[in-house]
């Protein structure tokens, strides 16, 4: 068997792990239904109080964020924004467990690639996130009457495609940070709030004062959150969007670079002090 | 006075290992800031119109944004006290396997929940003067001087939530996962008693029980003393509304909770997790 068919079973089994474990605690599943509805939902309705429903507000919204849609902004962006959770904890989180069960060491010690135990387990979320994401639709659907269109569902789906090496590759950085810190819980909560902030995942990014604005624009999500409400909202190509497919294909190099160098000097650092068997 | 000692002895306790988590005591203050502040004033002044939240004006009376918001966290905050650093605090003392032991010693279980409920009250009126003096400085956050009228309100509000810390604290001690019942009721109460939006926003079903609970009232009295938001009903009905709904939960909680402590201790999962 070569070194990658043997990879690829490692992997697989990793997911079958992760979800077996998941299928053991079925309290967590009620979280699918109800944080995808009601956290939205209950900023739609924020909206609306802000709004009052006043014309004059609604385009004043719309000049703003480029859409008169709030409903659909605030799903989208909400969408995004339990990606991002899953995204940056994944990896992390991955390793944190494995670590804190003892089974790191003995892990990083089979002949697998890093790559298997670092995007195993997030993998293994990705059927949850396909769900959460259909939970959001059917009711954005359902209770603020807003129906996605299939054409713009489908070329949000090309954007989702371009943004998962991304933010994969963000979520590999804050993975490193457990190889050196270990409990990294703080600092993610930290990192994934500025996340929020930043780049436009509730509200515009026009809102932010010019330097945070600056910020925001050499951050990935930013251009993935504003291109997927783009095409499904308001009904762009994806020629439209080319410039920023571009630009988030050469974040995502840097910061693929960068997670790369951070990792394995971390990881060389971690075998040295014997981090990996501690936490 | 015994009893006294050992709520404070506890609420001692639980201040000094917050303050071996440096982390944790800057999340009491940036968690509230980046998860509800921050967003919903730049997600609020995004309808802005020439300056001013129009829609807000009309909904309630006056277009104080950052007012509105700020006044918002103060029940939030105290209703996360509840359900966190209360109810589940005894699920986590479950979980670390010094339950049964603490429950051994001879203080009153209520005392328990007592300390507890003292060193959650501390630690949300710092917060709020933190958050409030980030608010002046940065979010143009200004309220008039009436707002000492409403200290009263959420004082029988603290009251009134001390009986759902009971009540909770009874429901988390005997089911296994905690964690997901706390997060998603605490943000139901919430919403429900309007700390993000006027309850006459919520779908019509649901707005008869946003005035069963006493927050609801001490919420809209508060935003009308601090900002001359227009009230729900009559200020003094709002009193009536919150001292009667405290009168009922707090007996109510402290009898739920007796109950939920004797199944404990006769199906023996006092120790258990």
């Amino acid at each position: 068997m070569t070194t990658l068919a043997a990879d690829l079973r490692a992997f697989a089994a990793t997911v079958r792990k992760e979800l077996r474990t998941v299928r053991r605690y079925p309290t967590q599943w009620l979280g699918l239904i109800f944080w995808p509805v009601l956290l939205p939902a209950s900023y739609v309705l924020m909206g609306q109080a802000f709004s009052g429903s006043d014309a004059r507000s609604i385009a004043a919204f719309a000049e703003r964020s480029g859409t008169v849609e709030v409903a659909g902004f605030v799903f989208v962006g909400f969408a995004m924004y339990m990606w991002l959770s899953t995204i940056l904890w994944g990896p992390g989180t991955a390793l944190r467990t494995e670590q804190m069960r003892g089974s790191l060491e003995a892990v990083f010690l089979t002949p697998t690639s890093r790559l298997v135990a670092l995007f195993g387990p997030p993998a293994a979320a990705l059927p949850t996130l396909v769900i959460t994401f259909v939970v959001m639709g059917v009711a954005m659907w359902l209770l603020f009457g807003v129906a996605l269109p299939l054409d713009g569902v489908l070329r949000s789906l090309v954007v989702i495609a371009f943004a998962l090496p991304a933010l994969y590759a963000i979520g590999t950085l804050f993975a490193a940070g457990v190889l050196r810190f270990g409990e990294i819980g703080p600092i993610v909560q930290l990192v994934r709030g500025l996340f929020v902030l930043a780049c436009g995942i509730t509200f515009p990014v026009l809102m932010l004062p010019g330097w945070a604005q600056a910020v925001a624009w050499v951050l990935p999500p930013t251009y993935i959150v504003q291109d997927i409400r783009a095409v499904l909202l308001r009904g762009l190509g994806l020629g439209d969007i080319a410039g920023d497919i571009a630009i988030t294909m050469g974040l995502t190099v840097a910061f693929a670079v960068l997670a790369v160098v951070t990792f394995r000097v971390l990881e060389r650092g971690a075998r040295r002090s014997g981090m990996l068997g501690r936490y | 006075m015994e009893e006294i000692r050992a709520a404070l002895a506890i609420a001692r306790k639980d201040m000094r290992n917050l303050s071996r988590y440096k982390w944790s005591m800057l999340a009491t203050v940036f968690i509230p800031l980046y998860q509800g502040v921050i967003p919903a004033f730049l997600f609020g002044a995004a309808f802005a119109v020439g300056g001013r939240v129009i829609g807000l004006e009309s909904a309630i009376g006056t277009d104080n944004l950052s007012g509105f918001i700020f006044m918002g966290g103060v029940i939030a905050g105290l209703v996360a006290t509840t359900f966190w650093s209360i109810a589940m605090s005894l699920r986590w003392e479950m979980d670390l396997g010094t339950l049964e032991p603490t429950w051994l010693t001879p203080t009153r279980h209520d005392t328990i929940l007592i300390g507890r409920a003292i060193f959650g009250v501390g630690q949300f009126v710092v917060s709020q003067v933190i958050l409030f003096a980030v608010g002046i400085a940065f979010f143009g956050l200004r309220f008039s001087l009436d707002i000492v009228y409403a200290v009263p309100a959420v004082a029988v509000a603290v009251v009134a939530m001390l009986g759902f810390a009971y009540l909770l604290a009874g429901i988390v001690l005997l089911i296994r996962e905690a964690n997901f019942f706390i997060d998603s009721t605490n943000f139901l109460f919430g919403i429900a008693s309007g700390v993000s939006f006027p309850i006459t926003f919520l779908p019509l079903a649901f707005q008869p029980l946003a005035l069963l609970l006493p927050t609801t009232y001490a919420m809209d009295l508060l935003r009308q003393h601090a900002l001359g938001a227009r009230p729900l009903f009559d200020p003094a009905l709002e009193y009536v509304g919150l001292i009667v709904t405290t009168l009922v939960v707090l007996p109510f909680g402290r009898w739920a909770f007796a109950r939920a402590e004797r199944s404990m201790r006769v199906r023996g999962t006092l120790g258990q997790y």
